[in-house]
This record gives structure tokens, C-alpha cells and sequence, in this order.
């Protein structure tokens, strides 16, 4: 057994050190298993960046209720009625006060300016109460201070500030006929909410002819992850056409919306794998004709055809995943961080960062030493079949 | 110089420079070739004779002197008009043949051709007529590589006669034969002497190839020697 | 090992025999005619015949080169055609069409009032308006573009798009419950005139407090264009504003036809002048910039698709590269007798440029015609997705890139060929 494997390691040692001689052909497999782990991982990386932004937005002491079948903030109303019934629902928080702990929320799209195309896109605005602002995990103001209740102000998010033009603090913006100041910026450690802006309710109900509805509400649950009591009352409840979920599991669900991106990421990949994949091939016949004496003269001295296998094998292999470590590395430094927005679930811009994590390292480690393998195998055979006569024959 | 004299070199020098050290190979070499004649050039390696046998060729150019061939300068021709000489007026055989692998006998010898101006049945006829006369026509669609070496020499004679030059020029072309095929080889130069009045130089190692030409020139640090060793 | 090898080898034929029975077939046709050997004596003029052979001297090498181009076509084919579908949405918009929206943003409605205002300005051809619906069919995942629209005037002013027989506009106006459908979103439902569906709200309840609708399909309209999007579905406004349970009276925005796209510069300032100062404030631009915007929404989506169809096109670049110069390389030897036979270096220079340029169009060519078929996978494929096309332009701009690749991946070589000296050449065999 540590015959076979001393005979592998010469072999090994031979062929790695004779990849200077094909060193451009070498460079080039490199770089095309490089090249396409890059391509994998910027797509993963959005895609996880994405889901993370969101689903770290959601708490699961909080429920969130929505109108029945509205599937998103934006598409949901609910008349004051509604909410002062469902708030009586068992399994609500209370205050020293013995009052359930809840938010009601508008929540309105307005326009805003996307700084890397300056066209014009949908930014949602969030009308809250003091209580809605301490339901969110991590908040705290960045810079300037609250919104005052009952005056035209307004916090934004830092991703807002990070991505659209014209929402730095103290300026003035006009939605339509009203104006608005921005007196501070706030963080919510970097999940979706830091891409709303957020105003005093009543005061956005007025401006923006709400009346006295909103659209969702947002309670503090006694129990963490249990809506029981609340799903109860609303379905025995006729008034009552409601949805009522935990916030981790409604933005959980928000967050698989680029999920799709990911079955093309992995299409394209591996389409281009296929391309990249020729180019080790052709390293390899090209490694194996260069090493055929040599190959040959360690099989006339009694060097198994398993050690050419293997040696040749491992040489596709460490070449690929030199490509797949620096593939890794571009999108690391390229993507990692990179703040991007694009349209979510409410029609609104949901802003994130690519984010590279070990598992998305795992899967570009397995597509890189996926063509490896396969780009080495079949050279490898050759190799194991090469005739020892070849030994005798020179060079050529 | 007369009119029989087919290539005639005059105080030919030839040199290039390795590193900081110049190399002279020839300085003022005359030598005279007339037309119908088959000359082997012999001499030890580094003589200078593949080296003669290129600047004969044209695809080597002297430093100085002068180079004449069938009454024209050749020896300041540019590169484009040398490649085109070369098509018109040589032949070359080559030690190990030199043939392309991927094409078959006859497209071997049709190559020369595509730098003349005949069509497709011209070229066919002259093809099959070089095949004849190397005996290879029942070969004509082999591919070359599934050849024994003596076949693929006379592919390679056929190439070199097809586009009917006036002076073939040979390097060891049985050095990579055994004695019969060689013998062959070189009868089949010989009649192509007779013949057909085709001018052969042939650069050998081998007495025994020198033994087929009409004379011999002994080559030696760039100059000719006299020898007897032709009986 | 050697019986896996030969199993595999054949199980590779048999996959890929649709590729290479077809030309198999050709050349035995040819063979037996005769045709070959009259092409073969041609292409040996034109020194074409030395090109493709040495281009088809190995043909494993061969194979994997063309297999990377192969790919890389297929992906610049495919995103492309993808790309010019979300542009087609941009420049498929009519010029004369101008979209007037809440101010604020689109999503905000306007008051119903504003159409019977716009309606007489000058340069005014004809308004319609239309509502967001937010409809989906069956399962909310399976959202459909659904518009509650003034059934009146919306041929008027998406006439020269949708094209509709007037039998069916006639049954549409005649039937308070009808529904238009689009070509595509019918053949993706099964859907057929006559049917009657319910369709949900997940904005809009009925007064009832359910979000169901039920809707006769009155019609099936295509579009003047194979690129027009048919994905949507209109219905009567006053359907949906007599049942639903909120909101009344209220638009989403309204479309506007000019009489000349001359006249858009105008209407919009009448029209953004006549309600500004009031709660509804409205911002009109041209179609065009609407759905550029729109569509801008998602992301930089020609960023992403151009970035991995330029990945894709680096990979080729160094792999087809770098076995062009080595096959070159492999060849000094060969070269140099060319040349001493007297073949010119132009002329040498010329069959190895010719040799990239042979495998450049070859595979990429057969990668276009992959991606034709990916196309016709798409468009068939049950997901609602703009149709997909391989537009002549797209086909030169692709001819561009071969030609391109060939003469990037080729020049290197000839370079070296041209350069290539007899002497050198010979004695390094």
C-alpha cells in the first residue's frame, strides 16, 4: 500500500513540476475554473444576501397581521375596527398597564432616486408610533434624532441613505404636495427595514388621505413563535378575514423571491463549467503526450499503471482548485459587501449586501473540484494505458 | 559562367553572430553547378554543408558575395519573391520527409501545385504522373503516416518533382532508411538525372549514397577540400 | 477501466446522434454522388482544404475546443435574447402613448375624475385608464397581470398593440363580466373563449369580504409584434368598482394617446399643470420612460446578464487561445517546409488566421442554433416570461463576436507563423 502511494507521490511530484513547461495551457484551465466559480458565487452571494437581509428582518416575537390573501404589507388594509378586535386576541403582550403591546402600520410606496441609475424607483414609507419603532430588533438612531408625532418628519434607513439619491439628513423632500424633513437616520442592523423610511402614522394617514385605516399591525407575542391564540380568534371570528403569521416566518417567505436566481446561477454555472471543463481536458492530453516518455520509463521500471492514474488525476485536481481558491477569492473581495437593491415582495425596493458565507465557499470548492475530476479522469486513463514500448521510442 | 552553368556562387561569405562571438562559416566560397549534373556534398558535421545546401535553396541568405542562378541574381531577392523562386525552380527532399500527416499521398504532392497557376485537372494529371514515376500510384489516397519510410520518401521525391524544377536539392534523404530502400531511393534520383535532366545536389553522410551522384565535394570548415576518395 | 471507457464512449454516440447523423448522411449523399470530391478539388484551390485539415488533425482537441465555444454561443444567445426581451418592453413602447401616474407614485391612485378632464385637451387623441388588480388565478404564487380598465376606450388607445378581432371587442363591451386575455397567458392557463374562471384579489376584497371574481373570457388578443408581451388580462372597471369593498371611484393611472408624438412635450405640461397644487397630483411622461423605469426596478439586469456572458466569452478567449498557439507550435516544423516549398508567409500567415476563423464560426454557429432551441424551450416552458426571439440582429451582432474571436485567438499564431524562420523551424525537428 505505501508502495502504491510512494509511486503516486513520484509521479505527482513529476507531473506539478513539469507545469511550467505547459504552464500557459496550465494558466488557462486555471483561470477558466476561476472564472466560472466567480460566476457561481457573485450569484449565490446575491441571492443569500438577499434572503439574510430579509430574514433577519423578522422577529419571532413579533406577529404580524395582514388582511387574508394579501400576501404582502402594501396590499393589506385593515379598518380601525378590525384592529381594536384583534388586538383582544389571546396570547398579545401587555404593558404595565395591563394594554396589549401592538403597532398599527401604513405602510405607502413613494418615489425616490436610485443613485447608480438615477431612475426613479419605489421606496416604501412606513407610518409608526413609538411603540412600532421599539418592536424592531437592533434599532437605534444613527444621527439626528426621532420623528416628532404630528409633524411632516421623517427617519430613513441607511441602506436608503447607501442607495438613493436626495434623503440626507436635514433636507427637505416633497412626495406629491407634501414635504417632509429628514431629522435623523436610524439602523436596524442592517436587515430590510433599513431600506423604509419611517413617519409618524396619523400624520402620514392625514397626508396621504388614509383615513383612519391602516395596513398591518404588528403585536408583541407572550410566547415566542405562537400565534395559536390569535389564529383562533380570527378564524371563529366572522368580522374577521385576517392572516396572522410571526414576522420571521413572513419575511422568511419574502426572502425565497430570488431564490429562482439561484437555479440560474447554478444553470449558467455549470453550462459554463462545461466550457471550462474543455479547457482542463485539453491541459491534461496536452500534460499526458508532454509526460508520455517519462510516464512510460516509470512503467518499464515496474511502476504500476495506478500510479499514473492517480499522479495524473491529482494534477487536474490541484490545478482546478488553485482555480476554484482564486475564483473564491475575486468574488470575495469583488462581491463580499457589495449593496445592491432590487424590487421585493411589496413592490418596493429592498435593499442588501452580497454576502459570502462557508457554504456558499463549500459549493464553489465542489464545482471546482467537479471539474477537476472530470478533467482528469479521462486524461488520467489515458495515462494508465499509455504502451511501456513508448518508453523506447524518444521523445516524441 | 556559360550557358550550362545553372548555379554559380561567387566569394560567398555567410556568418552569424552567438552571443558576442561571431561565427564564420563560409568567407568566399565560388563554387559552379551546371545544369544536369548530380552533385553530393560531403564533409563532418559543422562543415557548413546544410548550411550551403539552405543558401542553395534560398531559404538561407549569404552575408556577401554574390549569388547567381540560371542567369539571375537571386541572392538579393526579397522574401516574398525568394518564396515564389523557390516554388518555381526547386525541389527539396527532406532527411525524414517531411510530409503533412493529415494529408493523404497525392494531397502531399498536390501542395506545390496550389502555388502555380493550374486548375484542378491540371494539377490532378500532374500529380498522378509524379505518383507513376516513384511507382506510388496505387498509394495515391493513402495518408502518409501508414507508410513505410521508403514510401514516404518517394511521396516526398513526387512533392518534390511535381511542379517540374529545374534543381532538386536533397538533405541526407536516406539517412533515415535501411541500405535496400536507400538504394532504391537513390537509383530513383539517379534516373531522374538521366532521364529527365533534373540537377541534384544531395547533402550525405554516406559514401555509399555519394557513390550514385556524378561527383562529390568534400566540405570542410567552409571550404572544399580535395579528396580522393571516389575510386 | 478499458470496458467503461468503450461503454461511455458509446453511450456518448448514441447521445449525441441527433448532432452528427444529419451530417453523417450529408457526406455519405456526397460521397456516393460525387459532390465531395468536386468540393474537396475546390476547396484545395483555395487552400481551404489544408485549413480544415489541419484544423480536424485531432480531433479530441478539436471536440473540446468547439465545445467551450459551443457553450459560451449558447449563453451569449440565450441572455441576449433574454436581454432584448426586457429591452423590447422599452422599445416596443408606442411614441405617441404618454402614462400619467399619482405623483407621488404610481402605486398611489387618482381620482376617476381626471380622465373626463383629460379627455378634451388639445393634442389629446384619446385617454384610457386602468387599475392594478393584483389578480392571481388559483394559487397566490400564480400572480397574472390583471387591469380593471375603461373597456371603452382602451382599444382606442392600445389598439395599434393588442390586436383583437372586433367580434370579440363587440362580445367584450356587450359582456359586464368579461375578460380579455392575452395570447400567451391563455396558452399557459389552457384557457379558451367561452370560459368562465374566478380570479382572485390579493389587494381587493368584494363587499362580501371574499376575493373572488368570476369572469366569462371573451377574448384572446395578440400582439402586433412577436415581442409584444401577452401575458396580461383586462376587464371592465365598472365590474370591478361596483363590487369591491373600498377605494371606489378611484383609478390607478391613465394611459394617453396623442394625435403626434410632437404634441407629448405639450399635453404633459397641460396635463401635469391642470393638477398640480391639488391632493392628486399627477406625473406624466411618455410610455417609454415608464417602462424603463419599471423594468430598471428589478436591478441592473443587462449588468448581470452582460457580465456572465463576458465571463463565458474570457473563458473561450483563453482556452481557445492558448490551443490555437499550441497547435501552431506543434506544427513549426510543418510550416517551415510549406515555406521552403515556397508557400509565402502572407499566405501561411493567412491559413492559420483562416483555421481560428473556421472554428470560431463553426462552433459558434452551432452554439447560435443550441440557443435557438433553448429559446423554443422557454417560450414553451410553462413560467410566464416575455417571448423570446433570435432577432437577425441579434444573428450579425453574434457573426461579430466569431469573427472577433477567430481573429483574437488567431493572430497570436499566424503572428508567430509569419514570423516563423525556415532554419529555426527545420532544425527543431
Amino acid at each position: 500500500m505505501t508502495k502504491i502511494l510512494s509511486q503516486i507521490w513520484v509521479v505527482i511530484v513529476m507531473n506539478i513540476t513539469s507545469i511550467g513547461q505547459r504552464i500557459w495551457m496550465s494558466l488557462a484551465a486555471i483561470f477558466a475554473v476561476a472564472v466560472v466559480v466567480a460566476v457561481l458565487l457573485s450569484f449565490l452571494a446575491m441571492t443569500e444576501g438577499f434572503s439574510k437581509t430579509l430574514e433577519g428582518s423578522g422577529s419571532n416575537t413579533v406577529a404580524i397581521v395582514t388582511r387574508s390573501g394579501s400576501q404582502s404589507e402594501l396590499n393589506s388594509v385593515l379598518s380601525r375596527e378590525t384592529i381594536n378586535i384583534v388586538t383582544t386576541a389571546p396570547g398579545i403582550a401587555k404593558d404595565a398597564n395591563g394594554d396589549p403591546i401592538y403597532s398599527p402600520e401604513l405602510y405607502v410606496i413613494v418615489d425616490g432616486i436610485k443613485k447608480t441609475s438615477g431612475t426613479e424607483v419605489n421606496l416604501p414609507m412606513r407610518g409608526i408610533s413609538s411603540v412600532g419603532f421599539e418592536l424592531r430588533d437592533q434599532v437605534s438612531i444613527t444621527s439626528g434624532r426621532m420623528f416628532e408625532t404630528g409633524k411632516n418628519e421623517i427617519i430613513v434607513g441607511e441602506g436608503v441613505l447607501r442607495e438613493f439619491a436626495g434623503f440626507e439628513l436635514g433636507t427637505t423632500v416633497r412626495f406629491g404636495k407634501t414635504e417632509w424633513e429628514v431629522v435623523g437616520t436610524f439602523s436596524t442592523g442592517g436587515n430590510a427595514f433599513e431600506s423604509e423610511l419611517w413617519a409618524d402614522a396619523p400624520t402620514l394617514q392625514s397626508q396621504f388621505q388614509r383615513g383612519s385605516s391602516f395596513q398591518t399591525i404588528r403585536v408583541l407575542l407572550e410566547t415566542p413563535d405562537d400565534v395559536s391564540g390569535m389564529a383562533e380568534m380570527v378564524e371563529n371570528d366572522p368580522r374577521l378575514f385576517l392572516d396572522v403569521v410571526t414576522e420571521a416566518d413572513y419575511f422568511a417567505q419574502q426572502g425565497e423571491a430570488l431564490n429562482g436566481i439561484v437555479i440560474f446561477g447554478w444553470i449558467i454555472s455549470i453550462f459554463m463549467s462545461v466550457g471550462a471543463l474543455a479547457g482542463a481536458l485539453n491541459t491534461m492530453y496536452t500534460s499526458v503526450a508532454n509526460r508520455a516518455g517519462e510516464i512510460a520509463t516509470l512503467r518499464a521500471i515496474g511502476f504500476s499503471n495506478t500510479s499514473a492514474f492517480f499522479g495524473t488525476l491529482a494534477e487536474s485536481i490541484v490545478l482546478s482548485v488553485i482555480g476554484g481558491f482564486v475564483g473564491a477569492m475575486a468574488s470575495y473581495l469583488f462581491m463580499d459587501g457589495l449593496s445592491a437593491s432590487t424590487l421585493g415582495a411589496s413592490f418596493t425596493q429592498v435593499v442588501f449586501k452580497f454576502e459570502l458565507t462557508t457554504d456558499l465557499f463549500i459549493n464553489g470548492a465542489f464545482l471546482a473540484l467537479g471539474i477537476g475530476l472530470i478533467g482528469g479522469i479521462f486524461p488520467a486513463a489515458r495515462a494508465a494505458r499509455l504502451p511501456v514500448i513508448v518508453a523506447f521510442r524518444g521523445a516524441n | 559562367m556559360t550557358d550550362e552553368t545553372l548555379y554559380s556562387l561567387q566569394k560567398v561569405s555567410k556568418g552569424f553572430v552567438k552571443g558576442k562571438e561571431k561565427i564564420t562559416i563560409f568567407d568566399g566560397l565560388d563554387m559552379s553547378i551546371e545544369k544536369g549534373d548530380f552533385l553530393a556534398i560531403m564533409g563532418p558535421s559543422g562543415s557548413g554543408k546544410t548550411t550551403l545546401l539552405n543558401m542553395l535553396g534560398g531559404v538561407d541568405q549569404p552575408t556577401g558575395g554574390e549569388v547567381w542562378f540560371d542567369g539571375s541574381r537571386v541572392d538579393k531577392l526579397s522574401e516574398g519573391n525568394l518564396a515564389k523562386w523557390r516554388a518555381n525552380n526547386i525541389g527539396f527532399i527532406f532527411q525524414f520527409y517531411n510530409l503533412m500527416p493529415m494529408l493523404n499521398a497525392a494531397k502531399n504532392v498536390e501542395l506545390p501545385l496550389l502555388l502555380t497557376n493550374l486548375n484542378s485537372k491540371q494539377r490532378k494529371k500532374s500529380v498522378e504522373a509524379a505518383l507513376e514515376l516513384v511507382g506510388l500510384s496505387d498509394r495515391a489516397k493513402h495518408m502518409t503516416n501508414e507508410m513505410s519510410g521508403g514510401q514516404q520518401q518517394r511521396v516526398a521525391i513526387a512533392r518534390a518533382i511535381v511542379s517540374d524544377p529545374k534543381l532538386l536539392l536533397c538533405d541526407e534523404p536516406t539517412g533515415d532508411l535501411d541500405r535496400a530502400t536507400a538504394d532504391e531511393i537513390l537509383e530513383m534520383l539517379q534516373l531522374l538525372n538521366r532521364e529527365f535532366g533534373k540537377t541534384i545536389v544531395m547533402v550525405t553522410h554516406d559514401p555509399a549514397a555519394a557513390k550514385y551522384a556524378k561527383r562529390t565535394l568534400h566540405l570542410d570548415k567552409g571550404e572544399f577540400v580535395e579528396k580522393d576518395l571516389v575510386a | 477501466m478499458n470496458g467503461v471507457l468503450t461503454l461511455l464512449k458509446w453511450v456518448f454516440r448514441i447521445i449525441t446522434a441527433p448532432v452528427w447523423v444529419p451530417f453523417w448522411i450529408l457526406w455519405k449523399l456526397g460521397e456516393v454522388t460525387g459532390l465531395n470530391a468536386v468540393i474537396e478539388a475546390i476547396a484545395m484551390s483555395t487552400g481551404f482544404y489544408v485549413v480544415y485539415k489541419n484544423l480536424t488533425r485531432k480531433p479530441l482537441r478539436l471536440s473540446l475546443t468547439m465545445l467551450a465555444i459551443f457553450v459560451a454561443f449558447t449563453i451569449y444567445g440565450t441572455l441576449t435574447a433574454f436581454q432584448n426581451a426586457f429591452d423590447a418592453g422599452v422599445e416596443l413602447s408606442a411614441d405617441d402613448r404618454l402614462v400619467s401616474v399619482n405623483k407621488i407614485n404610481f402605486t398611489q391612485p387618482l381620482p376617476i375624475s381626471y380622465v373626463n378632464r383629460v379627455r378634451p385637451m388639445e393634442g389629446v387623441a384619446s385617454v384610457t385608464h386602468l387599475n392594478w388588480f393584483g389578480g392571481y388565478y388559483q394559487d397566490p404564487q400564480n400572480v397574472i397581470v390583471t387591469f380593471a380598465v375603461d373597456e371603452g376606450s382602451f382599444f382606442d388607445v392600445y389598439g395599434e398593440d393588442l390586436v383583437m378581432s372586433e367580434e370579440a371587442k363587440a362580445a367584450w363591451l356587450g359582456n359586464r363580466q368579461g375578460l380579455i386575455v392575452g395570447e400567451s397567458i391563455a396558452r399557459l392557463n389552457g384557457w379558451e373563449v367561452g370560459q368562465r374562471i374566478p380570479l382572485n384579489s390579493n389587494i381587493f376584497s368584494q363587499q362580501d369580504g371574499s376575493s373572488d371574481w368570476d369572469f366569462d373570457i371573451v377574448g384572446i388578443y395578440t400582439g402586433s409584434d412577436p415581442q409584444i408581451d401577452t401575458n396580461s388580462i383586462y376587464f371592465h372597471y365598472k365590474y370591478f368598482n361596483e363590487t369591491q369593498s373600498f377605494g371606489g371611484n378611484f383609478i390607478g393611472f391613465m394611459a394617453i394617446k396623442t394625435e403626434d408624438p410632437d404634441l407629448n412635450e405639450a399635453v404633459i405640461k397641460q396635463v401635469d399643470d391642470l393638477f398640480a397644487n391639488s391632493p392628486f397630483e399627477t406625473e406624466t411622461v411618455p410610455e417609454k420612460v415608464f417602462n424603463k423605469g419599471f423594468i430598471e426596478q428589478i436591478g441592473n439586469i443587462r449588468l448581470i446578464l452582460s457580465s456572465v456572458v463576458l465571463a463565458a466569452f474570457f473563458i473561450i478567449l483563453v482556452i481557445v487561445g492558448n490551443s490555437m498557439v499550441l497547435a501552431v507550435r506543434e506544427r513549426t516544423s510543418e510550416i517551415g517546409v510549406l515555406k521552403t516549398l515556397g508557400f509565402t508567409s502572407p499566405r501561411i500567415f493567412r491559413m492559420v488566421l483562416g483555421e481560428s476563423f473556421l472554428l470560431s464560426i463553426m462552433s459558434g454557429s452551432l452554439g447560435m442554433l443550441a440557443a435557438m432551441g433553448m429559446i423554443g424551450v422557454v417560450n414553451n416552458a410553462p413560467i410566464q416570461l416575455p417571448t423570446l426571439i433570435m432577432t437577425p440582429d441579434l444573428a450579425i451582432e453574434a457573426f461579430t463576436y466569431m469573427a472577433l474571436l477567430g481573429f483574437i485567438t488567431g493572430i497570436i499564431p499566424a503572428v508567430n507563423a509569419l514570423r516563423l524562420n525556415i532554419i529555426t523551424a527545420l532544425s527543431r525537428n
